[in-house]
């Protein structure tokens, strides 16, 4: 059984089909590039996927659960993470903060104790700072922890916003467009830092314009255009793919 | 709780910060001591129960609801206790815990349902709301109608051992009270905005799409904060009607609600804690200097307020910040006075 099986799903926005019968699969640990030109549908699936978005029809299917249409917040609380094409990040708070912020899922104490700040709460609020700051490490952010958000470099916030959704202990992680505004040095740690999760047991669906990263990140692609699936199979495969060719270049 | 502040005191908080809030807190406890004119005792018991209101607006605003009818939980308050003591014969003190329960559970219900509109929608519908409660409690004659309900009785006494008691004769024991009161709020303010709940607000307040992405149920975090500033409001209604014996639907109407916004944004709306302080002392006092000239006094304290909010939009207590963001700046920015910038900390570009 895929991890997230996505049927016949369809989005009208107006009369306009922005997702039209789209049918895919993600497997456990794999990691999968969503790919199509501007405006093929790539974000509008990820909302429908993560809750932001409620689809006219069809179905989605997270570990054998139906989640169509449920809030974006029990979705995120099964294990759906993601990430956004704008930057998304509390850009007034600091590093570490963001961070904290997203580790809300795994306070298990109650509130009324959070309240009172009783020992339990207070112990645990040390571990989560810990466990943020091993985050942090892994991903590289570790010396800027108490840097405000908004001063961070692109490329930093870029990672800070995967950070964020890697609080939330994802098992599945869809990123949107994360090497946006990155020159290439930044691409490959990114390449690299995500084929590092996807060895931690996450898998990860990508959205991405660049064409080398996602040639070298992904094991297998989905192409959309004009919100239907017009191609799926290993990168080698979609390279050579007329219509897919087609819909990049246009026809003539 | 006393356990948190015991520990906020020896770890988190440095002595700078400590020193100017007890000199507050000892200020404010031998003032009336020194000023026992009663009118202006009664002015600082208005400055702390404005201050209470402001703070449960502030709560609401610090998850990035906007509400325009506090003065309705206010409202509810008040009757509630005074309708208790004078209809059913309860003692003060139980009232005031009732009628903040009550003020609790209207909030409850009303919050459920409008917390789910649109930012604005929510908005209009509290000043409705606030407008409905003033319409029900001068309408109905169970609430006393337009006239209001006069001669509420005072406190009852609290026997002290060594046969003192504290009779709620003087006006400076219903200072102490408002004190006690406004201590409370603070705490329990202090205590939630320090605590992963005060975290939780603010992320919804920033973001929410990030926020809900993260797990966060934005729903039932801004209907605490709807409830709790309920429960506030309703506990300084109580207050304020056996402290001023006297309560009509008039003074619970939407300008009460106006004004409750005005004191926190004056002060501002980033400072939870101090800025309605701040603001309701400013904005309590000022009227009072402006006596003489009654007709004017809404026109100078609106134009005074226009100044802040255009050229400080962080409020007042925002000043210091905005000043040592001047100084750190380039000189070619350096050509703007200070005041004409746009501060930093008010506007988040989330």
């Amino acid at each position: 059984m895929a991890l997230l099986e996505i049927r016949n799903l369809t989005k009208y926005f107006g009369g306009l089909a922005a997702i039209n019968g789209v049918d895919m699969n993600i497997n456990e640990s794999e990691i999968l590039g969503l790919i199509g030109p501007n405006g093929a549908g790539k974000s509008t699936l990820f909302n429908m996927v993560n809750g932001t978005d409620r689809p006219s029809s069809g179905k989605i299917t997270f570990k054998g659960h139906d989640i169509t249409g449920l809030p974006t917040h029990r979705i995120a609380k099964m294990g759906i993470g993601r990430t956004f094409q704008a930057t998304t990040l509390f850009m007034n708070e600091t590093v570490l903060e963001n961070v904290l912020t997203g580790f809300h899922l795994r306070y298990k104490t109650e509130l009324w104790k959070a309240f009172l700040h009783t020992p339990a709460c207070r112990h645990e609020d040390r571990t989560c700072r810990l466990q943020a700051g091993e985050i942090l490490e892994f991903m590289g952010l570790q010396s800027l922890k108490n840097e405000i958000a908004r001063n961070l470099p692109h490329g930093h916030q870029r990672i800070l916003g995967i950070c964020l959704a890697l609080a939330t202990r994802p098992s599945l992680l869809l990123l949107d467009e994360p090497a946006t505004g990155m020159h290439p040095e930044e691409m490959n740690n990114l390449v690299r830092l995500i084929k590092k999760l996807r060895e931690g047991g996450i898998t990860i669906v990508v959205v991405e314009h660049h064409m080398q990263a996602v040639m070298n990140l992904c094991d297998r692609l989905v192409v959309l255009n004009f919100g239907k699936k017009i191609a799926e199979g290993v990168p080698e495969e979609i390279r050579k793919n007329k219509e897919v060719i087609e819909a990049y270049l246009g026809t003539d | 709780m006393v356990l948190l502040l015991k520990r906020s005191i020896s770890n988190n908080m440095p002595v700078k910060k400590l020193v100017p809030l007890l000199s507050a807190l000892v200020t404010a406890v031998i003032l009336p001591l020194i000023f026992q004119n009663p009118y202006y005792i009664q002015i600082g018991i208005m400055i702390g129960v404005n201050a209470i209101l402001a703070m449960g607006l502030v709560m609401l605003l610090s998850t990035g609801l906007v509400t325009l009818g506090s003065a309705a939980y206010w409202a509810v308050g008040a009757y509630a206790s005074t309708l208790l003591v004078m209809k059913m014969g309860l003692n003060f003190w139980l009232a005031l815990l009732v009628s903040g329960f009550i003020a609790g559970i209207i909030g409850l219900g009303v919050g459920a349902v409008i917390i789910r509109l649109s930012k604005v929608a929510f908005t209009f519908v509290t000043i409705i709301i606030g407008i409905i409660i003033t319409l029900v409690v001068g309408r109905v004659d169970f609430f006393g109608g337009w006239g209001g309900i006069v001669s509420i009785p005072k406190p009852d006494p609290i026997p002290l051992p060594f046969s003192i008691t504290i009779d709620f004769t003087k006006r400076i024991s219903y200072y102490y009270l408002m004190l006690f009161l406004l201590l409370l709020t603070i705490l329990v303010s202090f205590a939630l905005y320090k605590s992963r709940i005060g975290r939780t607000w603010k992320a919804i307040k920033l973001n929410l799409q990030l926020a809900e992405t993260l797990g966060i149920n934005s729903y039932l975090y801004a209907l605490l904060a709807f409830v709790i500033s309920a429960v506030f409001a309703g506990l300084a209604g109580s207050f304020y009607a056996h402290t001023f014996k006297t309560i009509e639907p008039e003074t619970f109407g939407f300008w009460r609600s106006i004004y409750i916004q005005v004191y926190a944004i004056l002060g501002g709306v980033d400072f939870y804690i101090s800025g309605p302080i701040v603001g309701s002392i400013i904005l309590t006092v000022l009227p009072e200097l402006f006596r003489m000239a009654k007709e004017i006094e809404p026109i100078i304290t609106a134009i005074i307020l226009l100044i802040i909010v255009i050229f400080l939009p962080g409020g007042l207590l925002s000043l210091p910040e905005v000043i040592r963001n001047s100084r750190g700046l380039g000189a070619k920015e350096n050509l703007l006075p200070a005041l004409f910038r746009r501060n930093k900390i008010s506007r988040s570009k989330n």
